[in-house]
């Protein structure tokens, strides 16, 4: 609008007061008619205009360009955080402690066999990250098991005399964290023997015992991102792949899980079920020895005339994967955050028709569903409307066994070992995530200069390094799968911030196609405008110098 | 045309009382509906968010708890004191009714000055062509713009009704009064504040005295001082009402950064929607600059039609600002007639009266297929406000450049009726 409407005598002849004149020549032209000058005022004017605009645009627009538009970016501790992702901050090592019970043994027989053993141990074992270490200690009984969480053993060997004359015996106690071991009376070394075979064979137990944890986590180590000269020797591929495919099946760690047990009928009965009895008595015990490590929520639910998405009379293995009626079926995948195990317990008259050859404790009644929960078939009951807790334990049971495998828990060992050795995997399997983040993080910060970071992320690396620090100094320990699991929730946090992760696709292109559209029909209007005084101006000063 | 001046609005103003009151009792429903309307109401001005605020205010919550109420303070104590309007709405239907005749009666005042044709240092050759105060009036009450927001009962009337009482006293020469009424308006909706300079002006031109001149920059200081210190009692006072300064963020800070994107009339509420997130704060700050930047040119080009400045703003800011609503339009359109001897120079008055035509019918079709029937999308409205923006640039660029050639004839009177070229 700060154009200024002139005519232009140069407009169509109609318009223009043209005068015809005839000059010498003879032929008529048309003589331009000039437009009057410009007055001094319009042209002072056009100028105060022209400076209005621009005044705002410099004094106003680019402090606010400058101001909305730089990127924040929070100093980050890069250098630590890359040592953690290589796993130059911390030494994965286990030490685990093994408590020796002798018994009535004197002290000097003990001292002497816990030598041995130890010696024995630490032949055996070629794995640093592992470290048994023996001590004397008392057994924990049925009566007082927390005595061990003060001394963090993680099994306690009791020794005592058997009755067989030549070989010795063990066998783990169902309920506690102890190996027992029988021994033949003359089998105990002497004082200055270099090897005894009861130590040895101690040492043997010991380490099948460990075998499947040491494997874990050094498949764990191996898939991390931490560098090979930080971790310890290589296991086979052949292992490797027998971990992989367990780990693949266990859901991903989580502090809480959500168990959903669902009735499904083909009709219109049974239409309840002593679901809450069934739990309470069959899972309830299991799900209190995994407190320390998972909390849980359950919730149930029945549907009649549930149709699968299999018809088949017999199920063939390949119909196991897709008889989950994922269509119909009322199976939220997850309830406020917390991963769903779904356990569905599906009454029809249908049946497997494939014999489970791999894992014997699973009968052809069942199947399990890698990372989602398990389903099993049961048949009508003879009190057709209601489902009494006797016929779930079986269900209920070998949901029990597939919840602890879909949890990560190792296959072989009593339950309390188990459920230890889960722990300790779990913390590894944390602390390697949340520095592999903390790595990602740090690689990203150097790899986009133009990201933004803001100041909560340099806190989450702060709170996240501080927690890797707990977690590494009490690995093996209790506290250390809780300072994990910190750590990795701070360092997912610091990495999935939501204005970062809006960034992570932004070329610089694109702000062409932001700045264009903007520079375009205002840019362009300013530019000529001031190009036009200028150029004005300048004509003004040469006629001033021609005249002068 | 050829009505007569005359001085006597009572019966214009009790027929167009009655035709309010007929439409608010003969229509129950009618109040309701056009309070939902999205063109009608936005978030900063809405009747509905209004009584939410009050029933919030009435039971000592601050009005501004969940985030619905955005509207100045001062409002609550004045509708608290009227019974409730969902029991006695007659009441809130008579204060909507006074405050469109209020509205008219200063229009009437600014149509009768004759500032439009002829100003202090401006004089048009064609002020004799002129409406008289009778039919600008006549002209914005009739409106069925602002027939429809009087019963929508949107806050901006109070807004639109004391912007045309301070340009009403500034013509008058009541400079205090105008910048007082010029405050209620920024305090209200905060845009006006942009009006300042023209009307400062406007003031200079009407209160200039011959024989002993006053400097400008005088006068502009002390209309400044004079809106800063009403402002700050506004604030003072609104402090004094809710106790915080909350309202500030809730009401200002609203318009600054466009939290709320409810869909409305204009063109900002689109364009955030699909913005990135990291640029948003600077294209907030491009929209408001954009917005303001027209001010100082608009002033320093028709420095000689300081209303004509007015005018024109105010139809950018019924374009460009970030809720506007067709109670803007009306009030930009109740001042056009004032410049009734420019109509002549218009070029595209039928261009822009069919597509601001198209865009009123075709609006709230589209919102309805967009939000009810579901068959269109946002995009449908979005075109349609575009289109409706379009015949309201078309307007404010025409009445501009009618304004300018009216100047430019005075200048050069042999070009009078001739076609012209920018060169």
């Amino acid at each position: 609008m700060s154009a200024d409407i002139k005519n232009d005598g140069d407009s169509k002849p109609a318009f223009a007061e043209a005068t015809v004149s005839l000059p010498a020549t003879g032929i008529a032209t048309v003589e331009r008619k000039e437009p009057p000058p410009e007055k001094e005022a319009d042209t002072r004017r056009r100028t105060w205009i022209v400076v209005s605009f621009w005044l705002i645009a410099v004094f106003v627009g680019l402090p606010i360009w400058w101001n909305t538009t730089t990127i924040y970016r929070a100093n980050l501790p890069l250098t630590q955080m890359t040592d953690w992702a290589d796993g130059k901050a911390c030494e994965p090592v286990f030490p685990l402690r093994i408590a020796l019970d002798v018994g009535a043994l004197p002290e000097q027989e003990a001292q002497n066999l816990l030598r041995l053993t130890q010696h024995a141990l630490d032949d055996l074992n070629d794995f640093s990250g592992h470290h048994l270490r023996l001590q004397l200690g008392q057994a924990p009984t049925e009566t007082t098991p927390q005595a061990r969480d003060d001394s963090n053993v993680a099994l306690t060997i009791r020794l005592a005399p058997g009755d067989a004359a030549h070989t010795a015996s063990s066998s783990l106690h169902p309920h506690l964290p102890i190996l027992d071991v029988q021994y033949p009376p003359n089998s105990l070394p002497t004082a200055n023997s270099p090897s005894s075979g009861l130590a040895t064979y101690i040492a043997t137990q010991l380490g099948s015992t460990f075998a499947e944890e040491q494997n874990i986590i050094s498949y764990l180590l191996e898939t991390s991102s931490i560098t090979p000269e930080h971790r310890p020797k290589g296991i086979s591929q052949e292992v490797v792949d027998t971990v992989s495919k367990r780990m693949t099946r266990s859901l991903k760690y989580s502090q809480t899980y959500h168990l959903t047990f669902s009735l499904f009928t083909n009709g219109p009965v049974p239409s309840s079920w002593d679901i809450e009895a069934a739990i309470d008595e069959y899972l309830k015990p299991v799900l209190d020895m995994l407190k320390p490590i998972h909390d849980f929520t359950i919730d149930t639910q029945v549907q009649l005339y549930a149709s699968p998405g299999v018809q088949s009379q017999v199920l063939g293995k390949e119909d196991l994967s897709s008889f989950i009626n994922a269509a119909e079926w009322p199976l939220s995948p997850s309830i406020g955050g917390a991963p769903t195990v779904n356990f569905i317990v599906y009454i029809g008259n249908q049946t497997i028709g494939v014999p489970s050859e791999t894992s014997p404790g699973e009968t052809s009644q069942s199947w399990m569903i890698p990372q989602w929960g398990s389903v099993y078939l049961l048949a009508p009951p003879a009190e057709a409307t209601h489902v009494p807790s006797e016929t779930l334990k079986q269900p209920i049971l070998t949901f029990t066994s597939h919840l602890l495998t879909l949890l990560g828990t190792p296959q072989s060992g009593s339950l309390p070992l188990r459920l230890s050795t889960l722990a300790r995997i779990r913390s590894a399997d944390l602390l390697l995530r949340a520095a592999s983040s903390l790595g990602s993080l740090a690689r990203l910060t150097l790899a986009l200069p133009s990201i933004s970071i803001p100041s909560n992320v340099a806190d989450g690396v702060v709170k996240t390094i501080h927690h890797l620090e707990l977690a590494c100094a009490s690995l093996g320990g209790a506290k250390s799968l809780e300072h994990a699991r910190i750590a990795e929730a701070e360092a997912e946090r610091a990495f999935f911030e939501k204005s970062m992760v809006g960034q992570l696709y932004f070329p610089d292109e694109h702000k062409v196609a932001v700045y264009l559209p903007l520079l375009g029909p205002i840019g362009v209007p300013l530019v000529m405008g001031l190009l036009n005084e200028i150029k004005a101006w300048k004509n003004r000063r040469s006629q001033k110098l021609k005249a002068a | 045309m050829s009505f007569q001046a005359t001085a006597g609005t009572t019966g214009l103003f009790v027929v167009a009382a009655a035709l309010r009151l007929l439409l608010f009792t003969a229509f129950p429903g009618l109040p309701n509906l056009l309070t939902g309307r999205v063109e009608i109401s936005t978030p900063v001005t809405s009747f509905k968010r209004l009584q939410e605020g009050l029933f919030l205010y009435n039971h000592n919550v601050s009005p501004y708890d969940g985030g619905v109420y955005h509207q100045a303070p001062l409002l609550l104590p004045l509708f608290s004191l009227l019974p409730d309007p969902t029991i006695y709405p007659i009441f809130t239907y008579i204060l909507y009714t006074l405050v469109d005749l209020l509205s008219a009666n200063a229009l009437f005042k600014i149509a009768e000055s004759g500032e439009g044709g002829a100003s202090r240092l401006y004089s048009s050759p064609r002020k004799e062509k002129r409406w008289s105060g009778y039919v600008v009036a006549a002209l914005f009450l009739f409106n069925p713009f602002t027939i429809a927001t009087c019963i929508g009962r949107p806050t901006s009337v109070f807004t639109t009704c004391a912007i045309l009482h301070a340009v009403a006293k500034a013509l008058s020469g009541n400079i205090f009064t105008s910048m007082l009424s010029l405050s209620f308006a920024a305090y209200l909706s905060m845009y006006p504040l942009l009006l300042l300079p023209p009307m400062v002006i406007l003031a200079y031109d009407r209160t200039y005295n011959y024989k002993a001149p006053k400097s400008l920059a005088q006068l502009a200081g002390m209309c400044t001082l004079a809106v800063g210190v009403s402002l700050s009692l506004l604030f003072l006072s609104s402090y004094a009402l809710t106790g915080s300064w909350e309202f500030l963020s809730s009401t200002y800070g609203i318009q600054l950064t466009l939290t709320d994107l409810t869909p409305n009339a204009g063109l900002w509420w689109y364009f955030f929607t699909e913005m990135f997130d990291s640029f948003r704060s600077f294209f907030l700050g491009v929209f408001w600059l954009h917005l303001s930047s027209y001010t100082p040119a608009l002033t320093i080009r028709l420095r000689q039609q300081p209303l004509a400045v007015i005018t024109l703003l105010l139809g950018i800011f019924a374009i460009f600002k970030p809720y506007p609503s067709i109670a803007d339009t009306s009030l930009f359109l109740s001042l056009v007639p004032c410049f009734r001897h420019v109509f002549p120079l218009l070029r595209y008055s039928f261009v822009t009266a069919s597509v601001v035509l198209y865009g009123t019918f075709l609006g709230p079709a589209f919102y309805h297929l967009w939000i009810y029937a579901g068959s269109g999308n946002a995009n449908f409205f979005y075109a349609i406000t575009l289109v409706w923006s379009l015949g309201l640039s078309l307007l404010v660029s025409d009445l501009a450049f009618a304004v300018l050639r009216d100047e430019w004839e005075v200048e050069r009177p042999e070009m009078r009726g001739k076609e012209i070229r920018q060169i």
